[in-house]
């Protein structure tokens, strides 16, 4: 007869095994009280939650570090084995960059010439800060991401929050020094967007897969793969014009590709866009309880970038012609 | 110091799952499923405490970093703290072959659960393919896990596999 008597394996007597079953009701009563009050959005639950994420932004940041870097190791490595095919894009690249350059130039000029004949009123800038991911809030229902930049910096929930390739999500919870982006593929995330040359009007709304579903769009509209989506600004939270992505899919059911890699975020850019809207969700006497909470970020923010010129403008949208000819 | 183990083990993983390791969206289950998979096993590991509070704990813990329904991960790790010590005190669980296919029917049943609780939660069909793949993936690593854990608890493996794999040599 073999020996199972291995301390491994011995048999298992837990030695709470009286009050266990009580205590496990207890506890599963609770887990039921927690979703029901998580799910009916209960206030004491959402400043418990901000509290800790707030208490525990310190040790994210630090674990993740080195996650960071060896994506960043990854991404180089990657880099290295396409070196030569990478130069010669970035050529090319470069080259179209060049013609477009000229062009923008003209236009510039001309715009400012019209602005000048219409007497129009100059858009104020938008004041920026720019962090750092620090934690990969994705859960399984939930795409979200913890930035650096808190109600300390300026921060308010309801801004949108961007990257050098487009739109990433809009901030929904603050604490003093943390933030909670909601990334534009959540199941919650619904963006109103221009579509196309024609600015065909939409909703972009997110189902936690890569791609967002492109719904509200009038009756019998045509739209093509590879026009861009914008922002339009009609929910009075987000500015009109942000990047988010192009189409993809065919009629009836038409998707968006964010330009934005929502899997793996680094630097990110807050804009201090202060809406009407915004105001009311986020009043600014809510807000202040951890220092000033203006437009513009009361507190040098983590870049050298604040009130800088909005990085929207260079994000605007082709006109009809030049998306024409692109198509 | 050994008795906090099992807890910092699995606070360590619930840490992990927030790290931002860049994974496809479609992967977003499997980190989660493993800090189940750590509670599991611990209460499966005789002499082990991992108490069913502190997992219920830990499981809070991965619902307020992920920023997901407060209480869905707390109710999934303490339903595998609540099979965990069954499963090891079965007699023929003392083959890690035993404990596996119990982990391999747990998680399928608390994918299927998660999944309608998940609809339930949020009023509509939620998509079932990353749970299907989580699950999948922490049935496949399973063997890995228990090892590290005991590992962990015994800083060696090499008795402790011996004794696993008697069965199924």
């Amino acid at each position: 007869m073999r020996e199972r008597g291995s301390p491994l394996f011995r048999r298992h007597r837990p030695s709470w095994s009286a009050p266990v079953e009580l205590l496990s009701f207890g506890l599963y009563f609770l887990c039921a009280v927690l979703l029901v009050l998580s799910r009916i959005g209960h206030g004491a639950i959402n400043e418990a939650r901000n509290g800790l994420v707030d208490l525990s932004a310190p040790m994210l940041e630090l674990a993740s570090v080195p996650a960071i870097e060896a994506r960043r190791a990854m991404d180089r490595v990657k880099l290295y084995m396409a070196a030569f095919d990478e130069v010669d894009r970035l050529k090319k690249e470069n080259e179209e960059l060049k013609q477009w350059e000229w062009r923008t130039k003209l236009l510039e000029r001309k715009v400012v010439q019209l602005r000048a004949l219409l007497n129009a009123v100059e858009e104020p800038a938008l004041a920026y800060a720019t962090g750092r991911v620090i934690a990969d809030a994705r859960g399984p229902f939930v795409r979200s991401a913890l930035i650096n930049i808190g109600r300390r910096d300026g921060l308010r929930v309801g801004y949108a929050v961007i990257n050098g390739d487009g739109l990433v999500g809009r901030t929904v919870d603050a604490g003093g020094s943390v933030a909670r982006v909601l990334l534009l593929n959540d199941l919650n995330s619904h963006i109103p967007v221009l579509v196309g040359p024609a600015g065909v009007r939409g909703l972009a709304s997110g189902d936690n897969s890569a791609e967002l579903q492109l719904g509200f769009l009038p009756e019998g509209v045509t739209l093509y793969p590879g026009d861009e989506v914008y922002t339009s600004g009609s929910d009075g939270v987000l500015p009109r014009g942000l990047r988010v992505g192009v189409v993809t899919g065919s009629q009836g059911a038409y998707k968006v590709r964010p330009y934005a890699e929502l899997n793996s975020l680094d630097a990110v850019s807050v804009l201090f866009f202060d809406a009407p809207a915004l105001t009311r969700t986020d009043p600014p006497a809510a807000a202040d309880g951890l220092g000033a909470l203006s437009a513009a970020p009361a507190e040098t923010p983590k870049t050298a970038t604040a009130s800088a010129t909005l990085p929207v403008a260079a994000v605007a949208p082709p006109t009809g012609e030049q998306a024409q000819a692109e198509r | 110091m050994t008795s906090f183990l099992p807890a910092l083990s699995v606070l360590f993983a619930v840490v992990a799952t927030a790290v931002p390791w860049g994974l496809p969206a479609d992967a977003t289950f499997i980190l989660p499923l493993i800090v189940v998979m750590m509670v599991f096993c611990w209460r499966a590991i005789p002499g082990a405490a991992l108490h069913p509070a502190a997992a219920m704990g830990l499981g809070l813990l991965a619902d307020l970093m992920s920023g997901g329904p407060l209480g869905y991960w707390a109710l999934m790790c303490l339903v595998a703290a609540t099979v965990g010590p069954r499963a090891g005190s079965l007699k023929e669980s003392r083959e890690v072959g035993i404990h596996w296919l119990i982990w391999t029917l747990m998680v399928s049943l608390l994918g299927v659960f998660g999944w309608l609780l998940a609809s339930l939660y949020y009023f509509r069909w939620i998509d079932w393919w990353p749970i299907a793949l989580g699950a999948a993936a922490s049935v496949v690593l399973f063997p890995i896990v228990l090892y590290g854990l005991l590992w962990v608890r015994h800083g060696r493996i090499g008795h402790a596999r011996a004794t696993i794999f008697r069965g199924a040599s």
